[in-house]
């Protein structure tokens, strides 16, 4: 019943999820259905399939899905309109000034120079964008599975 | 429902038995009357719900147990570096005296006569300044991880010394999920600086599964025969997709000549032609286009 509510809403909000398809992103959206015994809200999460041909969010990003005006196929039924909030690299709406949790990256900059900066430090200008670790050290862009079985030609990298 | 029916044949009005059912109604759906059901003395076997043995020959591996404080489970790729033994500890790495004295003296001084954990410090040292902010920077994410980091190698090679060591192993369990946790936040908190840290320190990060559930023969060989069915599937589909394709050369072949004789049957009997030209030069268009991409497959197959 409640259900039905969010799919006809035009836009959603939604952070994208480790899924293995080509051409599409899977995109978690949380609601807040009141229990009405308890006179309380309690989060749930539907899942949804978004056309993104470019891959332009990644696992972690929240952002913004519109319903297409037809199917594409059984599953995708939305596409992704913009990344609101990409994962780990937030910029303050109001300021305009990039994040790291509670504070201003420039600040954290200023800081490490008030101590004398260290050659080995990291800095954001000379860093390459997000994903040139993945499948190399970093696996978060897929689901892992506990392994179950001893493959002869497959060394499972996303078994845990 | 004729099962229903069977049932009462056979039990009365008794209490009905879901699987007992199942099984009447499989066996009524199959043309059999009651009296032979009741002469049969197999009918049970025929069904097994449970105790069912596949065919398939599919022979399970139960993956080796891999203890979570061996560097394969716990993610580091590459082991403490070795030390040179001829530097001086760290405390006496700037003693003024030790310059002036003697040459046995100095070396007593050296590492080589130290305890291990004066040699460690060195390691720990080398490792947080590779990533740390500025000199005294102790509460960095990175360099706190890289703290981590470095007691966690050295740990494990002690472990590897004295695998009974209880106290050391819940100890570096314990801090091999902490470093977890902390490069959890740090990917949600700065993802550049996660992933140049993996790459710095030699980390691998993998999520933890989503659901947990213990590793068990019945639920493994599921997954197999679900994996074989889908492989034996996609191989059908391939078989029949190319015996499909196979066909395709002498169908246009024969539609080009009928479509032709159509045509020329049509011109001579007066009436207006339903195949025009267009058609049939459509036809022959995708023939040669057919032909042509089958001889560009075989030439890639040649070399």
């Amino acid at each position: 019943m409640a259900l039905t509510k969010t799919s006809k809403a035009l836009m959603l909000l939604g952070q994208c999820v480790p899924s293995v398809k080509q051409n599409a992103s899977k995109i978690r959206v949380k609601r807040l259905v009141l229990d009405e015994k308890l006179l309380m809200y309690f989060g749930e999460f539907e899942y949804y399939y978004a056309y993104d041909p470019g891959k332009i969010c990644k696992t972690g990003d929240m952002v913004l899905i519109q319903q297409l005006p037809e199917k594409l196929t059984r599953l995708i039924t939305h596409k992704v309109l913009e990344v609101v909030y990409p994962c780990g690299d937030i910029t303050d709406p109001i300021t305009g000034k990039e994040v790291v949790v509670g504070k201003y990256r420039d600040e954290i900059e200023e800081a490490s120079k008030l101590f004398g900066e260290s050659e080995g430090r990291f800095k954001y200008d000379k860093a390459p964008k997000r994903g040139w670790q993945e499948d190399k050290k970093d696996f978060t862009h897929r689901e892992t599975y506990i392994k179950y079985h001893v493959f002869e030609n497959d060394d499972q990298p996303y078994a845990v | 429902m004729h099962g229903v029916g069977l049932m009462k044949v056979l039990f009365g009005n008794a209490r009905l038995i879901p699987s007992a059912v199942a099984v009447c109604d499989v066996y009524a759906n199959s043309g059999g009357t009651c009296k032979e059901l009741c002469n049969n003395p197999y009918i049970y076997q025929v069904i097994r719900n449970y105790a069912f043995k596949s065919d398939l020959k599919i022979k399970w591996v139960r993956p080796p147990k891999i203890p979570s404080i061996k560097p394969e489970k716990s993610g580091d790729l590459v082991p403490l570096p070795p030390v040179d033994k001829k530097q001086y500890p760290l405390e006496f790495q700037n003693s003024e005296e030790l310059k002036t004295a003697d040459e046995l003296v100095k070396r007593v001084f050296t590492l080589e006569f130290f305890p291990r954990r004066h040699s460690f410090r060195i390691v720990k040292c080398n490792m947080m300044n590779s990533v740390r902010r500025h000199a005294l920077d102790m509460g960095s994410s990175e360099s706190k991880i890289a703290q981590m980091t470095a007691d966690i190698r050295n740990m494990q090679q002690i472990m590897e010394q004295f695998p009974k060591d209880k106290r050391r192993k819940v100890k570096l369990k314990e801090l091999i999920e902490r470093r977890k946790k902390w490069l959890k936040y740090l990917r949600i908190w700065d993802y550049r600086r996660f992933e140049w840290l993996l790459e710095e320190l030699g980390l691998v990060y993998k999520p933890p599964p989503s659901k947990f559930h213990w590793i068990t023969r019945k639920d493994s060989l599921r997954k197999l025969t679900d994996k074989h069915c889908e492989e034996v599937k996609q191989q059908r589909l391939h078989a029949y997709r190319a015996s499909l394709e196979a066909q395709q050369v002498d169908f246009l072949r024969t539609k080009v000549q009928k479509l032709q004789w159509i045509r020329k049957e049509e011109e001579e009997c007066g009436v207006k032609p339903t195949v025009t030209e267009k058609d049939i030069e459509q036809a022959l268009k995708q023939l040669k286009e057919l032909e042509l991409s089958k001889e560009n497959r075989l030439k890639d197959k040649a070399d």
